[in-house]
């Protein structure tokens, strides 16, 4: 098979998927007993103006035209109103969004370097103490939940080193005098810390064990070997060719994990009210705002579809083996 | 739209100005603690757990919109609070009178107002705002038309002259117009379009800067953050000491509390219930606690029409259930202490409160006594059962088991609540399973059926028990309509329909006698409570907690007055 | 060097299962991989919190449902690990939780190996369309962002015991079934597989007696570390307020600990002992079945299971 048949592959298994998460969005959602216009209550809300409400949004069309319906209001970036404040749900969950990204990206950062420094240094001392305490200390925060990761971090941390709890910017910063770019960006990184911490720990035993796993496959093979004979000395070969290699497993992993990991944040942002993607999904649940909680969700999976094709195309530029499979 | 906390203030009150006497300029100094020297500036930082959820007046749940829309727009009349307790005075309206059939009345404004963007505020906006509110109240204006019962129409016969015209003379209607928001007709007028349906959809905290009256202007609003407001420099009162105030919210009452002890925060305008002790040790933090508008209960589905379990129906039935139920626990465990036993719906923040009901007894072996009496005998598993009955809603014997509804949306843990009353009706040979409602609007839901309609008794027939709180007004007006049939599928949690005391409600409405008018409260009162149609556990107390380096801060007058933030300053 | 692929469609991770069926059914037992002290110390640690869930009732000091003292008390002789924002015992509700989430955790796991099981089965054994059609829903079930469904599912559904067992297990099984799919494929292939088939036994039969016995220990390591997902989701989805009301379980005392402000309280045991309980559980799960995994079939390293799970997917071997 040639790489571009497998691209073209890939791409379109993508997009049969965006389909498949779109039909699963729309059943999921119509299975739930009533519909957005019985939700609403409201003293005007008598059964005639239900009524009209429901021909308005097309509710009392088949289910088949309702399906048609949704999908071509997708296709037009209209993901409906919110049932609370009947704005357009997209223009809602913006501002949400733009906040979760960089403590999740910041987050994600410090759990890949800190997973491949201990992967790297634990593959490098294998069987020492060394390996086996970065092992079991990736080991065992890999096992915690994330929000008691958070709880413990509010209630042993932060007190400790000063940093805020909540939110995501000082209120007062800025208000009567101006503030300058760098006293605001210092002010969302000290706001982002805990949380970005909180979730990079959870997360760097996964690249720490895998970096470590790739590591040894490749620290025994032949060119290592050879490498090693010629004299270089343990550290650089590590470095120059285990390291090197080891990669491949290592980002297609970061990829993979990339369009998982702001799901993951739900409870993290909900720990430390941090006004992201997970605190307006916990707003949407206990409002009961299915048209939100559609969106995020679709969003969501729309967001592990694309990064799964990413690691997918990344894979068959680094590895290009694997078109022969 | 139901049960805010401490929504909209209250319906009021004081029958003695309804009568129609004049009334007095606003009492602007609050019953401020101390008489340090007061320092103008700084900013107030405020942390809260209840978010403003929209500063639009049609549209809104939270009492921290409530108190948001104090501040910023004008209103004729708001409360004070006293020695005496709650009185009402003028904001925007510096006196007004009441024609002699009752039917009229006449404010006069404060001339010379202006809007934050300059225009002239007068009453010609006052004017507009209830004319355009009356005209949508069956649609997008409902939620504030509720001020404006019985008004025909409003005009300005000068700048600061507005009289309302009513139809029928209403007993409270200062308390009704303390909850009106004058808005500003050139910005809103644009929106009626053809049915006003945006008058209802307009989101005015969208629209930075927001044109105000009221004492601050919003500069910035953030539903889940930090909305700040800076002192309006055209506000016609006396304005904010603090340069800025900033109300930021919460959803983890840890982190709030942390940054109130660490300096973070100045005021906490409502103290968690677990949060109150471990901050009584802190000697740089004041604590305030006044007695609460709250009152948590258990809600018993009372439709006559009602389709299940109808042995729910006997008040003996609820009574006996209800003498199982330890308040005292309730108190200890889930508010710390910080409540007291209630008896009525109005709760004790009303001066109408009947005080001869009840009290009920905790004596579970009375009410164990009264359903063996009744024949509800324990089946092997200890669980009661209610024998068949036949008629028009003939029922087959089943085990006294029930669901009880919770919302997730209460300022207490509804969750322990609810273990308490669990383990009473256990003893009592009831089971109970808990279903969570969801927020207050998804709960409701669960109580009244999608299909709710009032006009053909449609509604309440599935739902058997919720556990719920509500809160109070200082005129018990509020609280006694929501029992009446006129309420069904809106705030009517109970389904009762009871033309006796709907009529009850009709009449004191129009009394304008304050003994008379009080003998046919508490005689609603008791109907209630005869009836059980809930069973009333606890009240509240309102705790606040503020830096000691702020003073002027008068708890009780949260979401009651523009005092309650421009009065707080720095100590000298 | 050639790790697994990494996504669903890369036909099989399970490509590379080498035929461990030349191995007697249970020799992996003897394998190093199994006596390696972690795996010791993980299926102590399990057989503890099986054995504290099974006699929960007679363990627990005090009844986990009511005040036994005051409000956050700290641990003391009476009560070891204190009380909670209810006055109850800390060590008592521990025990209760232990018996909700183990029963959770291994109930959902059964759902996840009951459909990846029949999925893996069918699959495998009948091979041709059914095949392909099971294995891209399963790619496309491997796609869908596991933790949102679950918050939904559970939002949509309400907020039972059930609901959850079954939401986890539904969106669980996918590993399981690609893993037996793979190992069905190759036992299939042995000759006395097909000698019997030549001689007429039916279908059923088949599976039932001799490829069923084949792929069961692989199932067992499979569940191990089900469980340990389904505990892990537990937690999580009642941390969100979306657990069931009515049962005690670890997920509900550290959700618990949040809503009763446990840190403004200083009640540091009501936060820390719930979390340990699950990271230990989680911990001897992982260990265990990995273990086990590794003993069946050594090769099966790198990210097997699916990597796509935000969390605790299984772990890449090598914790030696």
């Amino acid at each position: 098979m040639r790489s571009a048949d497998y691209v073209i592959k890939r791409v379109l298994f993508a997009v049969v998927t965006v389909f498949v998460a779109v039909t699963l969005n729309f059943v999921l959602f119509r299975a739930v007993p009533g519909d957005a216009v019985s939700a609403l209550r409201c003293r005007a809300c008598t059964q005639q103006f239900k009524e009209a409400e429901r021909r308005e949004l097309g509710l009392d069309k088949p289910l088949v035209a309702q399906y048609w319906l949704y999908v071509e209001g997708l296709l037009h970036g209209n993901m409906g109103s919110s049932l609370r404040t009947e704005q357009p749900v997209l223009g809602e969950l913006w501002v949400p969004i733009a906040n979760t990204m960089p403590m999740v990206i910041l987050g994600t950062l410090f759990s890949i370097v800190i997973g491949i420094l201990v992967g790297v240094t634990s593959a490098w001392r294998r069987d020492t103490l060394l390996d086996k305490t970065g092992l079991y200390t990736a080991l065992g925060f890999y096992s915690m939940p994330t929000q008691w990761l958070g709880l413990l971090m509010v209630f042993f941390v932060a007190g400790a080193i000063h940093l805020p709890t909540s939110g995501i910017r000082d209120p007062t910063l800025g208000l009567l005098t101006h503030a300058s770019t760098w006293a605001v960006i210092v002010d969302r990184l000290r706001h982002m810390a805990l949380p970005s911490i909180t979730l990079g720990l959870s997360l760097y035993g996964e690249y720490a064990l895998i970096t470590r796993s790739a590591m040894l496959e490749t620290l025994g093979e032949d060119y290592v070997l050879t490498a090693r004979a010629k004299g270089l000395r343990n550290l650089p070969i590590v470095w120059a060719h285990g390291f090197r290699n080891a990669l491949l497993p290592i980002i297609t992993l970061v990829a993979l994990s990339l369009g998982t990991i702001i799901a993951g944040a739900i409870t993290v942002e909900y720990v430390f009210s941090y006004p992201g993607i997970g605190l307006a999904t916990v707003e949407a649940i206990d409002q009961r705002d299915w048209p939100v909680l559609q969106a995020i969700f679709l969003l969501l999976t729309l967001s592990v579809i694309v990064f799964n094709l990413v690691a997918d195309l990344l894979y068959v530029k680094l590895d290009p083996r694997v078109v022969d499979q | 739209m139901i049960r805010p906390m401490r929504m909209a203030t209250m319906v009021v009150a004081l029958a003695v100005l309804a009568a129609g006497c004049s009334g007095k300029k606003a009492v602007t100094t609050p019953s401020s603690s101390g008489s340090a020297a007061v320092k103008k500036g700084g900013i107030l930082r405020i942390g809260t757990t209840s978010a403003i959820d929209s500063l639009n007046p049609y549209n809104y749940i939270e009492t921290q919109a409530t108190n948001a829309m104090i501040m910023i727009y004008p209103q004729l009349v708001q409360y004070a609070h006293g020695p005496d307790g709650f009185t009402i005075v003028g904001d925007f309206a510096d006196s007004w009178s009441t024609s002699t059939d009752g039917k009229d009345l006449t404010f006069k404004l404060k001339p010379n107002a202006k809007w934050s963007d300059g225009q002239a505020l007068t009453a010609d906006d006052a004017a507009w705002t209830i004319n355009t509110t009356v005209k949508y109240q069956n649609g997008p204006t409902a939620e504030m038309a509720s001020a404006l019962t019985h008004v025909k129409s409003a005009d300005a016969s000068d700048a600061s002259t507005l009289v309302i015209h009513y139809d029928a003379p209403v007993g409270n209607a200062l308390a009704q117009l303390e909850q009106l928001w004058i808005l500003p007709r050139h910005v809103w007028e644009p929106l009626i379009g053809t049915n006003g349906h945006d008058l209802k959809t307009f989101h005015p905290e969208q629209h930075l800067p927001m044109v105000v009256g009221g004492a601050y202007s919003v500069k910035q609003y953030e539903k889940k953050g930090t909305t700040e407001f800076i002192p309006n420099p055209n506000f016609y009162g006396p304005k904010s000491y603090a340069e800025a105030v900033t109300l930021t919210y919460y959803t983890n009452s840890d982190s709030m509390i942390a940054d109130l002890e660490h300096g973070q925060l100045d005021w906490v305008d409502q103290v968690p219930f677990n949060a109150v002790n471990p901050l009584t040790k802190d000697t740089s933090i004041v604590i305030d606690k006044v007695p609460g508008s709250e009152t948590t209960n258990i809600t018993w589905n009372s439709n006559p029409r009602k389709l299940k379990n109808r042995e729910l129906l006997d008040p003996q039935v609820k009574k006996a259930l209800s003498m199982c139920v330890d308040r005292d626990q309730i108190i200890s465990v889930v508010f710390s202490g910080y409540a007291s036993k209630v008896e009525s719906l109005v709760g004790d923040i009303s001066p109408l409160e009947n005080p001869n009901l009840g009290p009920l007894q905790h004596d579970c072996a009375g009410g164990n006594a009264t359903l063996d009496q009744l024949g509800y005998t324990k089946g092997s598993d200890g669980i009661r059962v209610v024998p068949a009955t036949t008629g028009q809603y003939a029922q087959p014997a089943h085990p006294m088991s029930y669901e009880i509804v919770t919302p997730t949306t209460t300022d207490f843990n509804v969750d322990r609540e609810f273990d308490i009353v669990k383990q009473g009706f256990a003893a009592a040979g009831v089971k109970v399973t808990q279903k969570v409602g969801g927020d207050s609007t998804a709960s409701y839901a669960l109580e009244t059926d999608d299909n709710c309609d009032a006009s053909t008794s449609t509604g309440y027939a599935h739902f058997d028990i919720a556990m719920w709180d509500w809160a109070g007004y200082i005129d018990p007006d509020f609280m006694l309509s929501v029992v009446t049939k006129g309420q069904w599928c809106s705030w009517s949690d109970t389904g009762w329909d009871n033309p006796a005391y709907d009529k009850l409600y009709d009449q004191q409405g129009a009394t304008v006698d304050p003994e008379a008018r009080k003998q046919i409260v508490y005689q609603m009162q008791q109907m209630i409570y005869d009836n059980w149609l809930y069973t009333q556990l606890i009240n509240e107390q309102y705790i606040d907690a503020h830096s000691k380096t702020w003073i002027g801060i008068d708890a009780d007058l949260n979401a009651y007055a523009k005092t309650y933030y421009t009065a707080v300053h720095q100590t000298g | 060097m050639n790790p697994t692929p990494p996504t669903a469609s890369h036909q099989d991770a399970a490509v590379a299962i080498p035929a461990t069926v030349t191995q007697p059914r249970f020799r992996f037992l003897r394998s190093p991989a199994i006596r390696r002290p972690a795996t010791v110390i993980g299926l102590a640690m399990l057989l503890f919190f099986v054995l504290v869930a099974i006699f929960a009732s007679r363990l627990e000091p005090f009844n986990p449902n009511v005040k036994s003292g005051a409000i956050y008390a700290p641990p003391s002789s009476h009560h070891l690990l204190g009380t909670d924002d209810a006055g109850a015992d800390m060590l008592s509700l521990l025990i209760a939780g232990s018996r909700v989430s183990l029963i959770v955790g291994f109930a959902a796991a059964l759902v996840a190996i009951l459909i990846g099981g029949a999925v893996g089965l069918l699959s495998g054994f009948f091979g041709g369309r059914i095949d392909s059609i099971l294995m891209r829903i399963t790619d496309y079930v491997l796609v869908i962002p596991d933790i949102p469904l679950m918050i939904i599912v559970a939002a949509l559904f309400g907020r039972h015991l059930l609901n959850i067992i079954i939401i986890i297990g539904a969106i669980y099984w996918t590993s399981t079934a690609r893993l037996v799919r793979a190992q069905v494929k190759s036992v299939r292939e042995r000759t006395y597989v097909k000698r019997v088939r030549a001689v007429g036994a039916g279908n059923s039969r088949l599976i039932g007696r001799h490829i069923l016995p084949q792929v069961a220990p692989l199932l067992i390591a499979n569940t191990v570390l089900m469980v340990a997902v389904a505990i892990f989701a537990e937690t999580y989805i009642t941390f969100l307020g979306l657990g069931d009301p009515s049962l005690i379980s670890w997920g509900k005392l550290i959700e618990n600990s949040f809503r009763g402000d446990a840190t403004l309280n200083g009640a540091w045991w009501a936060i820390v002992a719930p979390g340990v309980c699950v990271t230990l559980v989680v911990l001897a799960c992982t260990m265990v079945g990995q273990s086990m995994e590794d003993a069946l079939n050594p090769r099966l390293r790198v990210g097997h299971l699916s990597v796509r799970r935000f969390r605790l997917r299984s772990i890449p071997a090598d914790v030696e």
